[in-house]
């Protein structure tokens, strides 16, 4: 009787993790469903407007993206703009936490004020700065820049114009990011290693590059996971400032997928272009997170 | 080094500090000030040459978001911006209810059982942060159309658990771990069950983390741009889908937009001071505390 009823708990709580998850799980296969639908599409012709010449066609829209042209630059773009972002960003953004971190009037206010931007809806983020960057001399940012002697912008209008204008869009709405993640572990570092080095009569710089640096490294490595990730796939700011244009030059994979499979409803081109991305996300984000463990683990020795 | 040199190089050390801290003061509230001043202004001052600091303010573009109207016109196609600001508030408020009620049980599981699959199974909910949406969004059109989940705010409910669920349950996870085993172990011996350690040690003793954790989801809810682009219509649009619509093929509607851009950042600019000691953590899933 005893060991009976003992065992029957005993079932029913190895199950209880699982049934306390079910529900969560259950929306997760609502959301892998559909995900599982897109992949399967991607192996198609599925185009909105022709659904009866659809047809299973295994992997003819992955072979025909290497000799598309608009898929070769989107790809670039991708790759360029996140390796540019990422490297201002994070390199602005230590600055930025070892400037407040070295007793800045004033610190905690700024640290207040920063995370506004980071808190903004993206895209009334990319807004704002439309509404700066007019390129006529109505635009205020064109016109603080004549003070500086600059000829007016066209912000939007040209091809470097418009990747530049991403940037620093991306780049306002971001940098609190990096900057509020390395400020809290600048805080946090251990104060003996710095006062064993002042007693050596090593230089700022010096304790900067030899104890800083490294002590950071694994909040660096963990803000360059997150931008890069989210690089990759940047999508509302350019949708509202220059839809990929002038001449696709800010078009990335995202926003060509987006043009695939919502201007001209080809949904099968469309996720293929979606999955190579995917790719592209899963490869760089395993790497990087490899590279996070390994620095965290060797900072905890 | 002379004393002079010495105090002149602490002055330019100071001058120097000043300057950054201006800068960087400069380069995060600017735009932010900027945007109110247009949202003030007549559509004549909005395009002058040069841009107008001091100009006689105007509450027209405000009037115009809430009844549509500006100068005795109506504009047939005019963005109803009251009904996109109620949208976001059910669609957020749903989404976080939802995924709250639904990451609750997970994340306690995850943070106090052990059991087979356990980190695979929470890596799975972190590997969905990182997915682009367009993988989602595209099935989720053709499948939405089919099943009338189109253009319906529960259809964006479901759709936002993208973001919200894998966060929550991840927050909440770390918050719960927070909570010391000894308290849930002599909650044990006194008789308690797994729920009763849930309802009386584990919720109790994180309410603020789980308050923390339902206002930063709420924010990502509200931030949610690319899903309703694609999944809502005019009925259910939120503010920041709402927002763009001031842009049209005749013209931008400058003053509107950047009213318009003032009222969907307010909610998101008094809920970041209540919890900005968080938001750093939350932007991470809980892996910066």
């Amino acid at each position: 009787m005893n060991t009976k009823r003992r065992r029957r708990r005993w079932r029913w709580e190895t199950f209880l993790p699982y049934l306390l998850l079910a529900p969560a799980l259950v929306l997760l296969a609502g959301m892998v469903y559909p995900f599982g639908l897109g992949l399967y599409y991607s192996l198609t012709n599925y185009w909105l407007q022709y659904p009866n010449r659809f047809r299973f066609i295994w992997f003819d829209n992955y072979v025909n993206l290497t000799s598309e042209p608009l898929f070769a630059r989107a790809l670039e773009f991708t790759l360029g703009f996140t390796l540019v972002a990422v490297v201002v960003q994070v390199g602005l953004g230590l600055a930025v936490a070892l400037f407040l971190h070295a007793r800045v009037p004033g610190r905690k206010v700024m640290r207040a004020l920063m995370l506004l931007p980071l808190m903004m809806p993206p895209v009334i983020t990319a807004l704002m700065w439309k509404i700066m960057m007019a390129s006529t001399n109505a635009g205020i940012l064109n016109y603080l820049l004549s003070f500086l002697g600059v000829d007016p912008v066209n912000w939007f209008g040209s091809k470097q114009g418009a990747v530049v204008s991403i940037l620093i869009i991306d780049t306002w709405g971001n940098l609190p990011f990096v900057s509020l993640i390395l400020l809290g572990a600048l805080q946090a570092l251990p104060t003996e290693p710095y006062e064993a080095a002042r007693v050596d009569g090593a230089s700022p710089a010096a304790m900067l590059r030899y104890i800083t640096l490294p002590l950071l490294s694994p909040f660096i490595l963990l803000a360059v996971t997150f931008r890069t990730m989210d690089s990759l796939r940047i999508f509302d700011v350019i949708y509202a400032t220059t839809m990929g244009g002038p001449d696709d030059a800010t078009t990335n994979l995202q926003i060509m997928a987006y043009q695939y499979a919502f201007q001209w409803y080809q949904m099968g081109k469309g996720m293929a272009q979606t999955i190579v991305l995917l790719v592209l996300v899963v490869i760089l984000s395993s790497v990087l997170m490899r590279l996070w463990n390994r620095a965290a683990a060797s900072t905890a020795q | 080094m002379t004393s002079q040199a010495m105090l002149r190089q602490r002055y330019l050390q100071k001058a120097a500090i000043a300057v950054g801290a201006v800068v960087l003061l400069l380069w995060t509230v600017f735009p932010f000030v900027w945007i109110l001043l247009t949202s003030l202004k007549h559509p004549g001052d909005i395009i002058s040459v040069p841009p107008k600091f001091v100009f006689t303010p105007t509450f027209d573009n405000y009037a115009a978001l809430v009844i549509g109207e500006q100068h005795g016109q109506y504009s047939s196609t005019r963005p109803d911006f009251p009904l996109f600001f109620l949208n976001s508030m059910i669609i957020s408020i749903g989404a976080v209810a939802l995924s709250a009620a639904a990451g609750i049980p997970a994340a306690y599981a995850l943070a106090r059982f052990t059991f087979p699959l356990k980190n695979a199974l929470a890596f799975v909910f972190m590997s969905f942060r990182f997915v682009p949406f367009i993988a989602f969004v595209i099935p989720l059109y053709l499948l939405y159309q089919q099943v009338g989940l189109y253009n319906t705010h529960t259809g964006l409910i479901l759709a936002y658990q993208l973001i919200t669920l894998p966060f929550t349950v991840w927050m909440l996870r770390s918050f719960f771990q927070e909570i010391p085993l000894e308290i849930q172990e002599a909650a044990k011996i006194d008789g308690c069950s797994w729920l009763g350690v849930l309802t009386r040690v584990i919720l109790p003793l994180s309410m603020p983390g789980i308050s923390v954790t339902v206002i930063l989801g709420f924010m990502f809810s509200w931030n949610a741009f690319n899903y309703p682009l694609m999944l809502a219509g005019r009925q259910t649009f939120p503010v920041t889908v709402g927002a763009i619509q001031f842009i049209s093929y005749e013209q931008v509607l400058w003053g509107q937009m950047a009213a318009a851009t003032i009222v969907a950042a307010v909610p998101q600019l008094l809920l970041s001071l209540m919890v900005q000691k968080y938001i750093v953590r939350g932007l991470t899933m809980g892996a910066v505390r």
